[in-house]
């Protein structure tokens, strides 16, 4: 029997959509994400109980006075076991589908009903989408219509259609034949006999078709919930997966009451809409005696009345309930959304919360999905995802991670202390490793209590860990979920059964339960994965500060199980409260995990005023400027910077028109102008001691350290060195001094310019070619490339300069606050170099972005530089 | 009127000689063949038939609910075949209604709402379609019922809905299929009456399909008999009765009570035959004012003979028949009272009931009250089937 690769012609199907019909699917999410995020706005905002009024005046129109009570009572309950929002979103995702349905399955139905030939090609589609198990389209709806409710919709769409359809279509048909030609007797209009005969006849059935969807379309929400389409699906999904069986209990509980509400409502609604049920209606309350206030229902108007009266109670009250403030994050986010995915396991749940609260401090939104590995790759790799915090590779999520890898980019490991391993009761005494299991295979009953088939630890374990300890025969894994695995974990410890489980660490099961984790000393298993966070493929382009501070995240052991274990006591639903309260206790981690570039800097003393500040085109003096232009912004000063010569500069400094300036070279460089204008001048204060000035060479050119060196390789150099602007007076110190006394004399030294010299260093550099140029410390060009400083043994550059800070006369007592500053101020060599390495990086014009990126990269500097009380 | 694949072809073969039974063979069902019936204005025609023999298709024909494969329905003028389905809608609402079987009345609407659905139709304003309705209610004798639901009535005063409901549009012709057929027979009898009564004053055509003879007898003007979707005979009661076309007419003219179908005026001879013989007492009857002063009784042409049967018995005499101007037209004897009465189909031929072989079936026409004459210019309903 050949093969018919049905599969793979549905995967080519898939994948030619997501291809090519993109827009039709981004259009659909964009109409159906709109619908929803309508309702759900509408029902979301009114106080829980005012709705559960709503709902209650409803059931009263609907069924009368005691369901209108067990209604109120019902919704409370919800609220009170906090699954109200969860419900509210259920309740919305399962009104679009079900308005979307009935808008789609009844005219269809009509058209079976009145074709034969469209009734029977429907007919088997429709058995389709019933039957078809909805987690096969739930995948590929995610591929085509990302993370979220969508898919949940369609699928809810898909799922609940049927049985509307054919209700429909068999409601039509129902209808006395006799009826209709009676109305065509009488010279109706089709159509007219469509809606005034037909339909109002065939409106019993067809409300129970509606009631149909709706029900389907509540069970299909849990499933959504695997999808991401929160809600009690998500509760339900989360407790299965974490095997809560509290929040399980509240959340099937939330269900139940939604779905009785639902159900008795729509069955009630065809008392109220068709003439039919009117009329039964009507018997059945001229029949009844006694009790009779039980029975009563408020006439349509009275109800409305009602209804619009709470909503506007609601409305109002939202109104004015709206006062209070977002909260008081920092301003990096600026309020951008930024989702974070995990697989719900406590490390992951615990990490993504802890994301979630830095990231909200730092004035983003994050949004949680909590999801199975397989969506949650497959959304990331759509872009629904911005990270994922628990990737475990390489092995458990191998084939994840192989399949999208092109659509991901790797932000890097934040822990490395997991394994896989096999675990048992510690009970199971003399089991102690993977070794003592041989042998056991009677007492475990010959099987190992695995997870997914589809996890990369149950495929080593059976190809591999198995073989290598000849335990093949005696045990078989059995398949199975984590959650199952978790329960019958559970079960088993309770009776003091031997099990043997599939597990892995970091695992809270190992809190929970006295568990033995069997040695490996064969290595079967391999080393253990990484923790990784992994970004949608160009999030560390639009969020590089973000991305950076994720790269640069690191967790160990024990900061992670305090972390799990504060979350745990806090309490499902309060994830967030005890991520705090672990940050309480790790002060200053939110800072150092993630330094803001905008952390609220308290404003200095002067601030508002507006010292002006010169500089020179030389690396080190626009670095420095920019960065105190920065700094003193965070501040609450206005600088205003003068990029000037070297001459006018001094001028302006002693004429008062400059107040400051942070690059002045004593005691020799600039000498001659110190000496010129020092009275009017004043020394603020060195900060950096380290300039030199010197020849350097690349380090890949061997043999060369000194200037002695130089001289003996001149031909490698080819008798050259690459100098700049001829007037400075390293040039004139070069020519003078320094090249007679090594005898460099006949070197050519060429007379281009900084950036001239700066360029020809890098062409050579990338050729790897030989080069000697003219260079001072601090150079950024030390931190880009990897240079020799040429030794002068005879110190022939002379005494080293420092860099100081030189204002006006009149600046101390203008600025004491910022000349304060200034004073204490200082800056290591690769402090220096890295800023203006940065600044380089960011290019011209874009200073401001490179000392920001910088002053991001060194948290605490700006109190460093500026300290206010 | 052919239903099945490709009615044309067996149109044709129809055509060519095939019969019923044949087409059946091969999958169509040929309901209507060759039928042509002519209704006249103010007529009550029956068509009378078994349950298959066409009757219901043919009436379907008449107001376009089918269409036939072939051959023309011809209502007031027009060609009811040719127009297209929004002209054939303007005329069922306009001019003709229909009264079912199973009453197909609309359970989602009052007795008043059912009966002005006509109107409704029609695009009647509520206010007068209401007034409308309220009165079709009051002929059909349903006053105080038009806030009643359907459900909550008697079969018999469903029916009456569903007769009010033909009435109230004021239509001139009346399709009526088998209206009476899932009545009770004493309720039956009384929608019959009511029937013949509300005829009187309204005049309106209609064609009334049955299945019961006796029904038919009483209500028709004209009785076309179908059978295997063709009209075997067309005629009034009397001609059926008494001429059945063929065995089969005859054969369901058995269990008719003769009596109370055949007239005095179908069955009298001449009053020659009496005049010259003598009576009991002695008395010669020389003249018709001797024979009507010496007859044990004196008759309407149109009394149905069960009520000869006591005079007859009481002299010797025969019955005398008069016309409405008390005109002696003929007599009924005794021997010839027992003669048709005994004969009872055994012997369906003329020669037993010579006497009225020659009269026209048109002569029927004014053989009940109020009936307008014969009228066959332009104007009068001419319906044909095929």
């Amino acid at each position: 029997m050949p093969r018919v690769p049905i599969g793979s012609w549905a995967s080519d199907a898939v994948d030619w959509l997501t291809a090519h019909v993109a827009w039709l699917f981004d259009f659909v999410t964009t109409v159906l994400n709109g619908f929803y995020t309508g309702i759900h706005a509408v029902l979301a905002g009114p106080e829980p109980l005012i709705l559960a009024g709503i709902f209650a005046i409803i059931a009263w129109w609907l069924r009368g006075l005691p369901a209108a009570l067990l209604t109120f009572i019902g919704f409370a309950l919800i609220d009170s076991i906090e699954q109200w929002d969860e419900t509210i979103s259920s309740l919305s995702l399962v009104l679009v589908a079900c308005i979307i349905t009935i808008a789609v399955a009844v005219p269809l139905g009509i058209w079976a009903a009145r074709s034969r030939a469209v009734g029977g090609a429907l007919r088997p589609v429709l058995d389709l989408m019933q039957t078809m198990p909805a987690m096969v389209y739930l995948i590929p709806g995610i591929l085509f219509f990302g993370l979220g409710v969508v898919p949940g919709i369609v699928s809810t769409i898909v799922f609940s259609m049927p049985p509307a359809v054919r209700m429909t279509e068999l409601g039509i048909r129902q209808v006395d034949e006799e009826l209709v030609e009676a109305a065509e007797a009488f010279g109706t209009h089709p159509r007219r006999t469509l809606f005034r005969v037909q339909l109002p006849l065939a409106l019993p059935t067809i409300m129970a078709g509606i009631n149909q969807v709706i029900m389907l379309a509540l069970s299909m929400v849990v499933i959504a919930g695997t999808a991401g389409g929160g809600g009690l699906g998500g509760s339900v999904y989360n407790s299965l997966s974490s095997v809560d069986v509290k929040l399980g209990a509240e959340a099937g509980l939330s269900v139940v009451i939604l779905a009785v509400y639902l159900d008795r409502m729509t069955g009630a609604l065809n008392q109220r809409v068709s003439p039919l049920g009117r009329r039964a209606l009507a018997k059945a309350q001229a029949a009844l005696g006694g009790l009779k206030f039980l029975r009563w229902k408020p006439a349509t108007s009275l109800a409305t009345v009602g209804v619009v009266v709470l909503a506007l109670v609601a409305g109002g009250m939202g109104y004015f309930g709206k006062s209070s403030g977002n909260g008081t994050g920092g301003t990096d986010g600026n309020g951008r959304s930024i989702s974070l995915g995990y697989v719900n396991w406590d490390e992951g749940r615990a990490t993504t919360y802890l994301w979630k609260e830095i990231l909200e401090q730092r004035g983003f939104k994050p949004k949680l999905q909590a999801l199975d590995a397989g969506p949650l790759f497959a959304g990331q790799a759509r872009g629904d995802i911005d990270v994922q915090s628990n990737a475990w590779l390489p092995t458990t999520h191998a084939t994840y991670w192989k399949q999208y890898k092109d659509k991901l980019e790797d932000l890097g490991a934040w822990y490395d202390k997991t394994s896989l391993e096999i675990a048992v009761p510690s009970y199971m005494k003399d089991i102690k490793s993977l070794d003592d299991l041989k042998g056991k295979g009677g007492e475990f009953k010959g099987k190992i209590t695995g997870i997914e088939p589809g996890a990369g630890e149950m495929k080593i374990l059976k190809d591999k860990v198995l073989k290598d300890y000849g335990l093949s025969g005696e045990y078989s894994v059995q398949d199975s979920s984590t959650s199952s695995m978790l329960a019958e974990l559970d079960r088993s410890i309770r009776a003091k059964k031997p099990i043997a489980v599939t597990l892995w660490s970091p695992h809270w099961a190992y809190n929970k339960y006295d568990l033995t984790k069997l040695k490996d000393p064969k290595g079967a298993f391999g080393s253990g994965d990484s923790l990784h966070m992994l970004g949608r493929k160009g999030f560390s382009k639009d969020e590089p500060q973000v991305a950076r501070w994720m790269k640069n995240f690191h967790l160990d052991e024990g900061q992670l199980t305090g972390l799990e274990n504060e979350i745990r006591e806090a309490g499902n639903g309060h994830e967030q409260d005890g991520v705090r309260s672990w940050l309480k206790k790790n002060p200053g981690l939110v800072d150092k995990i993630a330094p803001s570039s905008h952390v609220s800097y308290a404003k200095g003393k002067d601030a508002g005023k507006s010292p002006n500040i010169g500089y020179p085109a030389w690396d080190e003096g626009i670095a420095t400027t920019y960065l105190w232009k920065n700094v003193l912004e965070k501040r609450g000063y206005r600088p205003k910077l003068h990029n000037l010569d070297v001459g006018p500069m001094w001028t302006g400094l002693s004429t008062g028109q400059i107040d400051v300036e942070t690059d002045g070279w004593l005691p020799v460089a600039q000498k001659q102008y110190w000496d010129k204008y020092k009275k009017d001048l004043v020394d603020v204060g060195p900060w950096y001691d380290k300039t030199s000035l010197e020849l350097a060479v690349p380090s890949y050119v061997k043999g060369v350290k000194t200037l002695d060196d130089l001289a003996k390789h001149k031909d490698e150099f080819k008798g050259k060195i690459i100098g700049i602007e001829p007037g400075t007076g390293e040039m004139k110190r070069l020519k003078s001094t320094v090249a007679p006394a090594y005898g460099l004399e006949d070197f050519q030294v060429t007379e281009a310019g900084t950036s001239a010299m700066l360029a020809e260093l890098q062409r050579a550099y990338q050729k790897k070619e030989p080069i000697a140029v003219v260079l001072w410390s601090p150079h950024w060009a030390y931190s880009k490339y990897d240079l020799t400083k040429l030794k002068d043994p005879k110190g022939t550059w002379g005494a080293n300069n420092h860099i100081t800070t030189i204002g006006n006369k009149s600046f101390p007592e203008k600025f004491p606050e910022f000349s304060g500053w200034l004073k204490n101020w200082k800056m290591t060599p690769d402090e220096l170099g890295s800023l203006e390495k940065d600044i380089q990086d960011a290019g011209k014009g874009n200073e401001d972005k490179g000392v920001q990126k910088w002053i991001d990269a060194h948290p605490g500097i700006v109190d460093k530089m500026a300290p206010v009380k | 009127m052919v239903f099945g694949r490709r009615p044309k072809d067996a149109v044709r073969r129809l055509e060519d000689g095939a019969d019923r039974d044949e087409l059946r063979a091969e999958g169509t069902t040929a309901a209507v063949i060759d039928a042509s019936i002519e209704v006249d204005e103010g007529q009550i025609f029956v068509v009378m038939g078994l349950s298959g023999s066409g009757k219901s298709t043919l009436l379907r024909t008449l107001n376009g609910l089918l269409e036939p494969t072939a051959g023309t329905v011809r209502f007031d003028g027009q060609d009811l075949t040719s127009l297209s389905d929004k002209e054939l809608r303007k005329v069922r609402s306009e001019k003709i209604s229909m009264v079912f079987q199973h009453f197909a009345l609309f359970p989602h609407r009052s007795v008043l709402e059912n009966a002005a659905y006509g109107l409704e139709v029609q695009g009647v304003p509520r206010a007068e379609r209401e007034k409308r309705a309220y009165e079709a209610l009051e002929l059909t004798g349903l006053k105080g019922w038009e806030k009643s639901w359907p459900d909550e009535l008697s079969g018999g005063m469903q029916q009456r809905v569903g007769l009010a409901r033909a009435l109230a549009t004021d239509a001139d012709l009346l399709l009526m299929d088998e209206s009476f057929s899932a009545l009770d027979p004493l309720i039956r009898r009384d929608m019959q009456d009511q029937l013949l009564e509300l005829q009187k004053t309204l005049k309106k055509t209609i064609v009334f399909i049955t299945h019961d003879l006796n029904e038919a007898m009483r209500l028709g003007d004209k009785i076309a008999v179908m059978r295997d979707g063709r009209i075997v005979q067309i005629g009034s009661a009397e001609d059926i009765l008494v001429t059945p076309a063929n065995d089969y007419v005859a054969s369901f003219t058995q269990d008719v009570d003769r009596t109370r179908v055949l007239t005095a005026g179908a069955i009298m001879t001449d009053a020659a035959e009496a005049l010259g013989s003598t009576a009991p007492d002695g008395k010669k009857l020389a003249t018709a004012a001797d024979l009507l002063a010496a007859a044990p009784a004196t008759v309407g042409l149109d009394t149905p003979i069960v009520d000869l049967f006591t005079p007859c018995s009481t002299s010797t005499v025969p019955v005398a028949v008069t016309d409405k101007a008390g005109k002696l037209v003929g007599v009924v004897r005794a021997d010839r009272l027992l003669a048709v009465v005994g004969e009872s189909g055994d012997q369906p031929t003329a020669a037993a009931v010579p006497a009225p072989a020659d009269r026209k079936p048109s002569d029927t026409q004014d053989k009940k009250p109020g009936n307008a004459p014969a009228d066959h210019d332009p104007e009068g309903k001419v319906i044909t089937g095929a």
